[in-house]
């Protein structure tokens, strides 16, 4: 078990090599000059020479790269010279905001979206399947910045029932932050739902033809029972998968959503220092966020050992 | 056809179908020029010389989408067809020689590690606002999957006793590859893409809403709906408009997949009809 552990630890690392280089290695393909660019239209030679220096721009690329690496490791991103902050600490402050909303998006389409599935799959092939399975089809091909507009336009501007942009503290006031989240998350959940139902629906048929199973039916149990007991039980590891797999669906699209609702999240960091071409705050935010969704799936990966008793002993 | 008998997969070809039509034709079917300001009709409400109103430039929005949908499938064919060479490539390298299998694995799974679209953007934003670039971005972005589904299709394959039987009579690896594991991959390669071109459109609509697209006037999904969200309150037709349109296209492809595939892999059909 601790081996196992071990080794999807370390399975880690070239991955975060990976992502750490293509980090790094983005400012390498910048066409322009990035000093100049960065000090601005009306920036002076001694103005742009200072830009330079302060990025360490006027060194070799090798040398810039053990620069940025050293400072990495030691949990060291730069500095944005147009925040005036360092990046660890954007990045660290606004992602409460950002988890926050992943976080409850993914949770509302898991309460629905995993029931929907059990329910398609009892009832396979008849209308409650094709209704939900349509419905999550539909779902997962609309924009979820779009769908944020959507919602915005109906509980916002038509019916006035919540704030269309914004963000409320939760440490302020709970039903406050609640409703400032709730579109954002609602929108999230929306397109996440449908990946999530249509994998519980085919893991849930896949384990509802075991001979356990059967033996779950012979022995007298109510369908209802057989399903929310034994076929969700059975079907758990590909639901986790796919849950994994929407963590970095939901985090990607958090980022884009932030952006509609103007919550101060990472998303709206990256996305306006791309418009600002703060290159520090790009690096780092792109490192941290992918560092997050890594950690992430290796939690669900760990969490597959727990589920699922058998590939402990397989180890 | 049996294909066309499967009432999701004939919604998806005429949802399609419907929009690749009018976007083909925009140049006939727009009413007006999208790039052409009018400031005399700006914001106006749908009527019957504006269908679907007008922006705060005063140009028709009708038009623009036309256009805009012409970009968005341009742009997803493209990074679906780039993203499905690339990936078959390294999927057919990786699938068949163990010693650069392990290499190029680690690469793609250190690409696919990032939030595709968060990728995207970074990569967008740092070559320069254009149509190419936006192309460069989500192929990056989306070939590592390609690659994955391809290469479990090459370990399928040379598993296979053909294969083995082609091999040992010494037909050469490059034949081998091209003429006997590679037409064996094409059905789950053809239906990975379908979807990649989906996930493209609805990426190059996020691109370009949040400003790192094919720059203006260039009209493009994403972009009108960037434009349409500061007058959400006077005129919610403008950003709300596009957003169907995509949908349709993703909705379409999407459907279009789930019929390859299960047409072309009678094992599905059991489990997703």
């Amino acid at each position: 078990m601790l081996r196992l552990v071990i080794m999807r630890l370390l399975a880690a690392v070239p991955v975060l090599l990976v992502v750490s280089l293509v980090s790094f290695g983005l400012t390498l393909l910048v066409p322009g000059d990035i000093a100049s660019e960065m000090a601005g239209p009306t920036a002076t030679a001694s103005d742009v020479a200072r830009v330079r220096a302060e990025l360490g721009l006027n060194q070799p690329p090798l040398v810039r790269m053990a620069q940025w690496y050293g400072g990495v490791i030691r949990g060291d991103l730069g500095r944005s010279i147009l925040l005036n902050q360092s990046v660890g600490a954007a990045v660290l402050e606004r992602l409460p905001v950002t988890l926050s909303l992943t976080f409850m998006g993914l949770a509302v389409a898991c309460l629905i979206g995993v029931p929907a599935g059990l329910l398609a799959a009892a009832k396979a092939r008849r209308w409650p399947d094709q209704v939900t399975m349509g419905g999550a089809m539909l779902g997962l091909s609309l924009p979820d910045f779009w769908l944020g507009l959507l919602l915005i336009w109906i509980f916002g501007v038509q019916l006035h029932w919540l704030p269309t942009g914004g963000f409320v503290s939760p440490s302020t006031d709970v039903l406050g932050w609640l409703r400032s989240i709730a579109l954002p998350a609602g929108s999230l959940a929306l397109t996440q739902l449908g990946p999530i139902a249509r994998m519980t629906r085919s893991a849930a048929l896949e384990v509802a033809g075991s001979d356990f199973i059967r033996t779950a039916r012979a022995k007298g149990l109510t369908e209802g029972r057989v399903f929310t007991r034994h076929v969700l039980a059975g079907a758990m590891v590909p639901i986790l998968t796919v849950v994994g797999i929407g963590f970095g669906l939901a985090l990607g699209g958090a980022l884009v959503v932030e952006q509609v609702f103007s919550l101060p999240g990472v998303g709206r960091l990256v996305i306006g220092a791309v418009l600002r071409r703060d290159w520090p705050v790009i690096q780092g935010g792109l490192l941290l966020t992918t560092c997050i969704f890594v950690l992430v799936n290796l939690g669900v990966d760990l969490l597959y050992l727990w589920v699922d008793p058998r590939l402990r002993e397989s180890s | 056809m049996r294909l066309f008998a499967r009432r999701s997969f004939l919604i998806g070809v005429i949802l399609v179908g419907a929009v690749v039509v009018a976007a083909l034709l925009a140049g006939w079917l727009a009413p007006f020029d999208p790039v052409k300001n009018n400031f005399r009709n700006r914001l106006g409400a749908p009527d019957d010389v504006f269908l679907l109103g007008t922006d705060r430039f005063g140009r028709d929005v009708l038009s623009r989408i036309l256009f805009g949908a012409q970009v968005s499938l341009r742009i997803g064919l493209v990074v679906a067809v780039f993203s499905g060479i690339v990936g078959a490539l390294i999927g057919l390298l990786s699938g068949w020689w163990r010693g650069v299998d392990v290499w190029l694995m680690r690469v793609m799974d250190g690409l696919m590690a990032f939030p595709g679209l968060l990728l995207a953007i970074a990569l967008a934003a740092t070559l320069g606002p254009s149509e190419t670039t936006v192309i460069i971005a989500l192929t990056v972005a989306y070939t590592p999957r390609t690659a994955r589904v391809m290469r479990g299709a090459v370990l399928v394959a040379r598993a296979q006793d053909y294969v083995e039987a082609a091999r040992s009579v010494g037909v050469r690896t490059l034949r081998l590859l091209l003429r006997h594991v590679l037409p064996a991959c094409t059905a789950p390669l053809v239906v990975q893409q379908t979807y990649v071109f989906a996930i493209a459109i609805l990426a190059e609509a996020v691109l370009s809403f949040v400003g790192v697209g094919p720059p203006p006037p260039q009209p493009t999904l994403g972009a009108i709906i960037a434009d349409g969200r500061d007058t959400m309150v006077e005129a919610p037709w403008i950003a709300l408009a596009p957003g169907v349109v995509i949908a349709m296209l993703v909705l379409g492809l999407n459907l279009l997949g789930d019929g390859l595939r299960d047409a072309l892999d009678p094992r599905m059909r059991r489990i997703t009809s």
